[in-house]
């Protein structure tokens, strides 16, 4: 009842003028950027980043997830129309989305994906709703070895879960950890891994390394790929649009199966994409229409976007109450709130209370400007789709070049984001998840942090991380996460054998 | 050609001396247990070696089980038209500036490699520059490089 009243009071903040103008724009930009190859929501967000140092952090965190929601609309349409995904989430509307755009159904494919994406968001919010404080009320009894085992969690769930070859993932993670101890030691104050570079003492900024793995690498797997779109007739029909959005609730099992999916990769830092993989890759199991599964079936639509956006909502959740991004770009978003000068974590719910439930109103109402407007614009980006790639991309690269330059007004960054670029491209030609890296990145000193006060606790013994029940629980979990995808699979390996 | 086992060596590489470079690195911060707890470099020292190691044992599984083209010529003619015009047009930017340098990237792409017209590409160079220079400079008081050329044109 608490949280409900917080959440009316969210409301009263969240709806003004001023604020849903910015969700507006925020959600048009975020459609913009999720429907281009090459730009994602953590482009979009990292160039806006700059804009709102002068806005209020209400203002401006309700611009900045807003982008989010559209970025997260805006991956599919493409996915769909053009069997492009704008967003490295929306890989697997694909898998049916086109065939049935192809078909001649681009208004069933769509309005499904837009329906079940609703759906999961709806089901992410209503979970931070109800569970933000609490979690939060939970964290603040939290010590260092409690959050260094979370943060062993969270990694550890990459590993097992994340899909990637496990040997990869971890080399992206250590990568990331490395980047991030670059430049001033927090706890010692000495500089560290700068390899005589002296401009390199401020640390490498994460929204530079972000724009050249994601924007740089994708746009030239792009080119590389040619993709050659064919597009198909993009006109809306309304009448089937209503009548496939009343027919959804049929897909109840897939509906609620992947929102749960999503909602758990969310707030374990798994993130949208390895989200709404799983939850394809589940449906293809246990569905009974699995065998239509490839060739436009619905449910091969709903089971991805529906966990792909309960994972992005939720990802906001552990980034709230914790100060554990659950994705990319929740990643982005904390490093927005630290320069805003909020500190993400347990704390804000009691000091920050107006920000955290105008926050939480306002998805609410972003995810319905999101619908509304991804509906209306889809002729407009169509249109958009036809202009040429070879246009499209010096541009996109224009734009990931000023960025990365406006950080911090250093030269350097250019450069680094090019390095990362090719970095990106590498590690996604060879099957290396980037989100652990940027999930490194963000929170890798944190990580250390809470790792070295701990030692310093315990004089070195590693004793405290078993010290009491919950420290105990969770670093028994980060293990399990860890050490039982293998051996299933070693497992799973042998029975192939014996047969 | 590229065949996926020389990519995966190549890139196993790259990662290991990274790994590498960052453990030699982290020794000059000491890697022991001092009065004041772990000394600073222990932790970038145990990434710098989970990052070595894992490298070696994915350049030793890429070696022997990567099979298959990983790209084409032509995907690697593609990507080499876009990359290396951009190299370019980065290593410039402290000559020639943002500004200057982003019209000529964006005409000589569109002109040369796009075949679009003189004129077309001139329009879209120019237009593009103009707008980065109102939303930046003017709109968000971000001032991007003018480069030497602005230097020397006093700007």
């Amino acid at each position: 009842m608490e949280n409900f009243e917080a959440l009316m009071h969210g409301f009263s903040i969240a709806i003004s003028v001023n604020h849903v103008a910015l969700m507006i724009g925020g959600v048009l930009l975020g459609i913009l950027v999720g429907v281009l190859p090459g730009l994602g929501a953590p482009n979009g967000v990292s160039l806006l980043l700059p804009l709102t140092f002068g806005m209020t952090p209400v203002a401006a965190i309700i611009l900045l997830s807003s982008i989010y929601w559209g970025a997260l609309f805006g991956g599919s349409v493409t996915s769909i129309l053009f069997n492009i995904p704008g967003e490295p989430s929306s890989v697997a509307t694909t898998f049916d989305g086109y065939p049935m755009a192809r078909d001649g159904r681009a208004t069933e494919a769509l309005a499904t994906a837009f329906g079940s994406a609703a759906f999961g968001a709806l089901v992410g919010v209503v979970l931070i709703t109800c569970l933000a404080s609490w979690i939060a009320g939970v964290a603040l009894q939290f010590g260092p070895a409690e959050y260094f085992a979370v943060y062993f969690l969270a990694f550890s769930s990459f590993i097992g879960v994340g899909g990637a070859p496990p040997m990869k993932t971890v080399v992206s993670l250590a990568i990331g950890f490395a980047i991030a101890a670059i430049g001033m030691d927090t706890v010692s104050g000495s500089v560290r891994l700068t390899m005589g570079v002296d401009e390199l003492v401020k640390g490498i900024n994460f929204v530079v390394a972000v724009m050249g793995l994601f924007g740089i690498g994708e746009l030239l797997i792009a080119v590389e790929d040619e993709l050659h779109a064919k597009p198909v007739s993009s006109k809306i029909e309304w009448r089937i649009l209503f009548r496939t959005l009343a027919g959804l609730p049929k897909h109840w099992v897939a509906l609620l199966r992947s929102a749960a999916i999503g909602c758990w990769m969310g707030i374990t830092p798994g993130g949208p994409t390895a989200a709404s993989f799983m939850s394809y890759g589940i449906a293809k199991r246990v569905s009974p229409r699995r065998a239509n599964f490839g060739k436009g079936e619905p449910e091969g639509i709903v089971s991805p976007e529906t966990a792909d956006h309960a994972a992005g909502t939720s990802a906001l959740l552990p980034m709230l109450s914790l100060g554990i991004p659950g994705s990319a770009t929740a990643a982005v978003m904390m490093g927005g709130l630290m320069i805003w000068g909020l500190n993400p974590g347990p704390a804000l719910f009691i000091e920050q209370k107006d920000f955290v439930w105008g926050l939480i109103a306002s998805m609410y109402l972003g995810n319905i400007v999101a619908v509304i407007l991804v509906l209306l614009t889809v002729p407009i980006f169509a249109a958009l789709m036809r202009l040429p790639f070879f246009i499209l991309a010096p541009l996109i690269f224009i734009v990931c070049v000023v960025g990365a330059y406006s950080v911090s007004n250093s030269y350097l960054d250019v450069v680094l984001m090019m390095g990362f670029g090719v970095l990106g491209y590498l590690f996604k030609k060879l099957d290396y998840p980037l989100a652990p890296l940027v999930l490194a990145i963000v929170i890798g000193d944190k990580a250390e942090d809470a790792f070295r006060q701990s030692m310093l606790m315990s004089q070195g013994s590693l004793k405290i991380f078993v010290a009491n029940g919950l420290v105990t629980t969770l670093v028994c979990a980060g293990f399990a996460l860890l050490l039982v995808p293998p051996l299933f699979r070693m497992i799973g390996g042998l029975r192939g054998r014996s047969r | 050609m590229l065949s996926r086992r020389t990519l995966e060596a190549a890139t196993a590489i790259l990662t290991g001396a990274f790994g590498v470079a960052v453990m030699v690195s982290s020794l000059n911060n000491g890697i022991d247990w001092s009065e004041s707890g772990v000394e600073s470099g222990t932790f970038p020292f145990i990434t710098g070696t989970i990052v070595a190691a894992a490298s070696l044992y994915n350049l030793v599984r890429g070696w022997m089980r990567g099979t298959g083209i990983v790209a084409t010529r032509a995907g690697l003619q593609r990507t080499a038209a876009l990359l290396l015009p951009a190299v370019l047009y980065v290593a410039l930017i402290p000559l020639i500036g943002m500004y200057v340098g982003s019209a000529a990237y964006l005409f000589g792409t569109l002109r040369f490699q796009s075949k679009l017209s003189v004129v077309r590409s001139g329009l879209i160079a120019i237009v593009a520059s103009v707008a980065l220079y109102l939303v930046f400079e003017r709109a968000f008081q971000v001032s991007l490089p003018h480069g030497w050329l602005g230097v020397v044109l006093d700007l």
